[in-house]
């Protein structure tokens, strides 16, 4: 007897809910980071926490790149972790499984995330010279989520492809719906 | 995981380096594009399953040891860029330690058929 919230041929549940608090937990303190600093950008607050790079933090938040949007980068930043919590926390034990969709939202969301998050540390580091610390905080968690997002991400595309190797539909599978048996026979 | 630990302080330093040793110019610029690359690649590929991406790593580290001649770095750039170039590749040729299994893998998703899909199979 095989425990069934564990995917065939692996050695654990990746999509346990222990594992996936800490991701939540992590995505709200990157939430938390990206909401002070919108609220800088958009002088609510008058000046930045910087403990090591003096007017780097303001040379960063100030610079064009970051003011190009119409609203502040880090508020699109703060709206991009909150989804990463909701996706982090909905769904059971076995989401792999039975919301592949929600899982695979969750991995691009988690990727794009941590994509602009190195393009924006590039482009402070070597484009601006200066750095500022909470937006390299911010930068490492959405970096830190990547690895243990995929295994789950890995365990719903398994998922769909031997659910459609038995006969099922791609489109079937993604949305976790039950096996359309009598579309087969 | 001791690989990817020295390579992100390997990454780091690169970000680091061109205040520490005093260098600017193209140097500047490569390492301080390198670095958080190689910093961000660490990171992901300390996980076991996105272990791969150590291979980025690998190009990162052959990039930093023929940057020098293509840009025309001097003395201590030269140097730096090199050392840190052999260090880096020989952290990211280093698999590491995998302890769990992933159903066969991201391969997996593009090799016919797929590791334990029927149980007790012959």
């Amino acid at each position: 007897m095989r425990d069934g919230s564990i995917p065939p041929g692996w050695s654990y549940n990746p999509s346990r809910c222990s594992e996936r608090l800490i991701l939540v937990l992590l995505a709200l303190a990157g939430f938390g980071i990206a909401l002070y600093l919108s609220l800088y950008q958009l002088a609510v607050f008058s000046t930045v926490w910087e403990p090591f790079f003096g007017a780097g933090s303001q040379n960063v938040l100030h610079s064009q790149l970051m003011r190009a949007l119409p609203v502040p980068d880090s508020a699109l930043g703060a709206l991009g972790y909150l989804i990463e919590a909701v996706l982090g926390w909905a769904g059971g034990n076995e989401r792999w499984r039975v919301q592949p969709w929600l899982v695979i939202f969750y991995g691009l969301t988690v990727a794009s995330l941590a994509f602009v998050s190195i393009v924006l540390v590039i482009f402070q580091s070597a484009f601006l010279n200066a750095w500022c610390t909470l937006c390299l905080g911010s930068a490492a968690i959405s970096i830190n989520l990547v690895g243990p997002v995929m295994d789950e991400v890995l365990a719903s595309l398994q998922h769909i492809k031997r659910e459609s190797s038995l006969g099922d539909s791609l489109w079937r599978a993604f949305w976790g719906l039950k096996p359309n048996v009598a579309a087969n026979h | 995981m001791l690989p990817r630990i020295i390579n992100l302080i390997l990454g780091l330093w690169l970000m680091a380096a061109p205040a520490v040793l005093g260098y600017g110019g193209a140097a500047r610029g490569n390492d301080r594009i390198a670095g958080p690359l190689s910093v961000s690649c660490a990171i992901i590929a300390a996980w076991e399953i996105t272990r791969a991406l150590r291979i980025l790593n690998a190009v990162v580290a052959i990039w930093l040891l023929i940057a020098p001649w293509l840009l025309a770095f001097s003395g201590i750039e030269i140097l730096n860029s090199t050392l840190v170039g052999f260090l880096l590749l020989g952290c990211a040729l280093v698999r590491g330690y995998v302890r769990h299994s992933f159903g066969g893998g991201w391969s997996s998703l593009w090799e016919p058929g797929l590791r334990g899909s029927s149980t007790n199979d012959q």
